[in-house]
């Protein structure tokens, strides 16, 4: 096995392997525990930043290997594989900082941290798949190793979240197989490739395809949360932070966004597509999506909940860029897929920190907290502000790139889509701002575990990871345009997807 | 030098903001506080005219810069802020939220220099959403129950007006083919865009409709912020229709006469509601609704006729300095009359820029207006003749409105004076007097003829006010905000509705 091989295997092994040792681990081995876990969060940070280096210039990475005659188990880390899994790895470290603190002295810690990993593993592992049925395996993987985080507090709330996103993702699991089959039924073993391989099938084959493409997007869009396959998202929301985190930051709507992705451009090809009318729909069901979570979060007190509703309609940015048909929006979709996991990452870390420290879990008992704890709420601002679009955050150079890409594409009515989605994120982000900033603080809060001790109003594990990622949503905002950016990557899987 | 001077403008009061925050450095920065725009005042005044720094890697490619445009607002920006700043070291002395102002107040600052020096459409957006948002601080700095209502719909409005605008940017970029200012200088967007830019900046502008958190925001904020709200926040939002609308090379008439018209609805509508009311800085703030009419028409001008362009850019520009050193000017005199009372060193100086305000002879205001009126007069039947009738009429009914103004002042109760507010609104007083016949060469010097035709329509006003004055003519009064309140009043209803139908669906699910 040559180095080109083995790096993708190394990066899917650097959490497999602690999750595996982690779960075998007494519940006190703390220490051993969060060095395995960090150990892990490192390394892989390391073979991704190899990986990049090379990707960049030019090298190309894969692995192969027959399961079955006719079915292969197949890897390669390609630019767009890459933009995931660098996300992926560089949220999870901040995850697992994260989580250390949220749980310190909570019981299960070692199952939590076992499956967390194994959560991890399936997401780089369907970010590099190179095949349908890879992709496949990891994204059921995904389903059964976040399972057990969503239920890990194990009250009956959780238990009922628990059960209807099981439902939903098994289900999309499902339609995801079908649609997998049907298309291994036509033309044997799907690889992803540029500009897709199911055009070859010729004419005749062009209402099956159209009902497998239903098929598939369906599958991968349950976990992508499109409507109306979005129902699980909210009522997961009674996971831990560091989950919450995990579910829309890191992991599994990442995964069904990145989904369509792969499936509009590697397995049909976006002028396949096109031609096939299918990307008008989808762009269709994306622009639904973005204005009714937007509307649904309007209405929930819940803060948790409200940011749930957020990523129903910020997810669906992604699957929009991949739906106007140019590089432009191609490149607003792809970087909105990192742009919305640091944002929203960094809005679950500071509403977790609320939680954990005050006790505040609703939008109306925030008023003042601002005062009491100005660093996790200005990161929640900064992220905020990028929700809606403001400049200089990353969420404005998305938004940006998205219009521009629908003028280019020739659908101007995207432009009012932004605009209605723009107005609903700022109806619901602005309330929350004016309640920290401007509202004077209650005589006590709910239930307040951790006290301030001068300046560091929380614990310092639950603190950092907020204040990174919130500086980060300003700085791949500001230095959007220079070459080391997300938007320079997704400049660069544009450039080569369009120039087949 | 150049690029240093760009750089520190912008960052300066950014700096001062960082250095607030921390209680370490809090004194020092509140002490120099006041003095954030100098670097932005030295290169209005001094940097050479090609100065011109580019930043590939900021944003998406920004680039900052002085035109004569931008030097001119630049320049009348930074003083205006200057004087407010000093003022306010004196106004907020014993204010227990000093701290948080300053940091709105610079943080406000630092993007309203900042458009002046924006040469592309990214940094400029930038800047412009810093202002509006910084400047909620402001308008909620008292707390009090109008200052939470003034901010809300300030804050409605502000986002539906900054979306709006990035909607026609992202138009015209595309039609543009790039994001620099001067990408734009030959490009023909379609007419949504245009609109889209019109109205989005419109919200800032105060054109009419879209005027309604004006009068209630600019009075409800402290005393120095209502000076540079309304003396140059307003110009900020004049100034991205200069930058971003396609003036001089293309012709939108339906856009050109909508605006034409909305300009001569807001001289007169101002006018009229801001008779109807009792607070000083009401009036004034429905002053401004009223003067930004006249600086509407010479846009509106530009995008029916683009041939007159050349004449009506400085005169806009003059009349955008004149108003913003007069403006600002009696929204500080307010301040000083509201706490020192109705003496007559008081009236005095708020008597001059309220002069200049109505165009009276020898005044900026007189310089700004004949030039506008001589750009006006080149202007297609029927609007040619009709401004001819209508900018006099509209000059009536600012003297009156400005004599409403000095008799309120009149009647309020004098108490202690208090010098370290007089006198930075003295001394700005008189610079405004001066300033605006610098730039008097670049435009259509008044003919000393015309003396007279400058004249009637202040004598005239004057005529009016003192009949009413003897009549004892009661004025009706409007509250604040005039169409803000039925639409209160309609959403309250809309409210109660749904509470209402609640309820019903929730038993129908269940």
């Amino acid at each position: 096995m040559t180095v080109n091989e083995v790096l993708p295997l190394a990066v899917i092994a650097s959490s497999l392997l602690p999750g595996l040792i982690i779960f075998a681990l007494p519940e006190r081995r703390i220490g051993l525990r969060s060095a395995l876990n960090l150990l892990g969060a490192v390394s892989k940070l390391v073979f991704v930043g190899l990986l990049l280096a090379g990707v960049a210039a030019g090298e190309e990475y894969g692995f192969r290997h027959t399961v079955l005659p006719g079915v292969e188990l197949v890897f390669k880390a390609d630019a767009l594989a890459l933009l995931f899994v660098t996300l992926s790895t560089v949220l999870w470290l901040f995850t697992t900082v994260y989580a250390i603190g949220y749980l310190e002295g909570s019981p299960h810690r070692s199952r939590f941290f076992g499956f967390f990993s194994l959560c991890v593993t399936a997401t780089v592992g369907l970010a590099m798949a190179g095949n349908l049925f890879t992709f496949f395996v990891f994204y059921e993987l995904l389903t059964l190793s976040t399972f057990p985080l969503v239920v890990h507090r194990g009250t009956p709330q959780a238990m009922r979240g628990g059960m209807v996103y099981l439902a939903y993702t098994l289900a999309g699991g499902a339609l995801l197989l079908t649609g997998i089959v049907w298309l291994h039924g036509l033309m044997g073993q799907v690889d992803f490739v540029h500009g897709g391989s199911v055009a070859a099938l010729g004419p005749q084959a062009t209402a099956q395809l159209k009902v497998v493409f239903l098929l598939l997007i369906a599958g991968v869009g349950v976990k992508a949360a499109i409507v109306p396959l979005h129902g699980w998202l909210p009522q997961a929301m009674v996971a831990p932070a560091p989950v919450s985190a995990l579910l829309h930051a890191v992991a599994v709507v990442k995964a069904g966004a990145f989904g369509i992705v792969r499936i509009v451009y590697e397995v049909y090809g976006v002028e396949y597509a096109q031609s096939l009318g299918l990307l008008l729909p989808l762009a269709i069901a994306a622009a639904i999506t973005i204005v009714w979570g937007s509307v649904r979060a309007l209405f929930q007190d819940d803060l948790k909940k409200r940011l749930a509703y957020s990523t129903v309609s910020q997810v669906s940015y992604i699957a929009l860029g991949v739906a106007l048909f140019g590089p432009v929006g191609t490149i607003g979709g792809l970087a909105h897929l990192v742009h919305q996991g640091i944002m929203k990452i960094t809005l679950f870390f500071a509403a977790g920190n609320y939680a954990e420290t005050l006790g505040v879990h609703k939008v109306s008992e925030l008023d003042g907290a601002g005062r009491r704890m100005p660093l996790t709420s200005a990161a929640f601002s900064i992220a905020a502000f990028g929700m809606i679009g403001v400049a200089p955050t990353a969420g404005y150079v998305s938004k940006w790139y998205l219009g521009e890409g629908a003028l280019a594409a020739g659908m101007d009515w995207v432009v009012a889509v932004l605009w209605t989605s723009s107005l609903l994120n700022a109806a619901y982000f602005l309330p929350i701002l004016y309640r920290l900033w401007f509202r004077p603080r209650p005589a006590a809060w709910p239930h307040e575990h951790i006290p301030a001790r001068g300046w560091r109003e929380t614990g310092w594990l639950l603190l950092a990871p907020p204040l990174i990622t919130a500086a980060a949503v300003l700085i791949t905002g500001l230095f959007a345009e220079t070459s080391w950016s997300p938007l320079a990557w997704a400049k660069l899987i544009a450039a080569r997807e369009y120039l087949q | 030098m150049n690029a240093a001077s760009l750089t520190a403008s912008l960052l300066l009061p950014l700096a001062l903001l960082l250095a607030l925050l921390p209680p370490a450095t809090r004194r020092i920065a509140l002490v120099l506080a006041p003095l954030a725009p100098l670097p932005a005042l030295w290169t209005a005044s001094l940097a050479s005219a090609d100065a011109v720094l580019d930043l590939p890697w900021l944003l998406l490619g920004s680039r900052l810069g002085l035109d004569d445009t931008g030097r001119l607002f630049l320049l009348f920006t930074a003083l205006t802020w200057l004087a407010a700043g000093l003022y306010a070291r004196a106004y907020l002395a014993r204010d227990a939220r000093r701290t948080a102002f300053w940091a709105f107040f610079l943080a406000t600052q630092a993007g309203n220099l900042g458009v002046c020096l924006a040469l592309d459409l990214a940094s400029f957006y930038t800047l412009y959403a810093l202002m509006t948002f910084a400047a909620y601080g402001l308008v909620v700095h008292t707390r009090s129950a109008e200052a939470w209502r003034a901010g809300r719909i300030y804050l409605v409005m502000a986002v539906l007006g900054e979306l709006t605008l990035v909607a026609g940017l992202m138009m015209t970029a595309h039609a543009a083919g790039g994001l620099m200012i001067a990408d734009l200088q030959a490009a023909s967007p379609p007419p949504v865009a245009v609109a889209l830019v019109a109205a989005g900046l419109g919200v800032k502008v105060g054109l009419p409709l879209l005027h309604l958190w004006l009068p209630l925001a600019h009075p409800v904020a402290p005393v120095p912020a209502s000076a540079v709200l309304s003396g140059v926040m307003l110009k900020a939002g004049l100034l991205g229709w200069l930058r971003l609308l396609p003036l001089g090379h293309a012709v939108y008439p339906e856009i050109g006469a909508t605006l034409l018209l909305l300009g001569l609805i807001a001289m007169f509508y101002g006018v009229a509601v801001g008779l109807a009311q009792r607070d000083l800085k009401v009036v004034l703030a429905y002053s401004s609704v009223s003067q930004m009419g006249f600086m509407t028409l010479g846009v509106g001008a530009g995008l029916s006729a683009p041939g007159l362009w050349p004449v009506l850019l400085p005169a806009v520009g003059l009349y955008a300095l004149h108003h913003a050193l007069a403006k600002s000017a009696l929204f500080l005199g307010a301040g000083v009359a509201l706490k020192v009372g109705g003496r007559a060193w008081v009236l005095a100086g708020l008597a001059l820029p309220a002069l200049a305000l109505a165009g009276a002879p020898l005044t900026g205001g007189w310089l700004a207006k004949a030039a506008l009126k001589g750009g006006l007069a080149g202007l297609p039947a029927p609007w040619g003749g009709l401004l001819g009738i209508l900018l006099p009429l509209a000059a009536v009914g600012t003297t009156l409105l400005m004599t409403r103004l000095l008799w309120l002042v009149h009647r309020l109760p004098a108490k202690e004076p208090v010098a370290s507010l007089a006198l930075p609104w003295l001394a700005w007083t008189l610079l405004g007097l001066v300033l605006p016949w610098g730039y008097a060469q670049r435009v259509t010097f008044p003919e000393w003829a015309g003396l007279a035709a400058a004249t009637w329509p202040v004598l005239l006003g004057l005529l009016f006010a003192w009949l009413a004055w003897r009549g004892r003519l009661q004025v009706p009064v409007i509250p604040p905000g005039d169409l803000v309140v039925p639409l209160e009043h309609l959403l309250k209803i809309l409210k109660r509705r749904q509470r209402d139908i609640l309820p019903i669906e929730q038993r129908l699910r269940s």
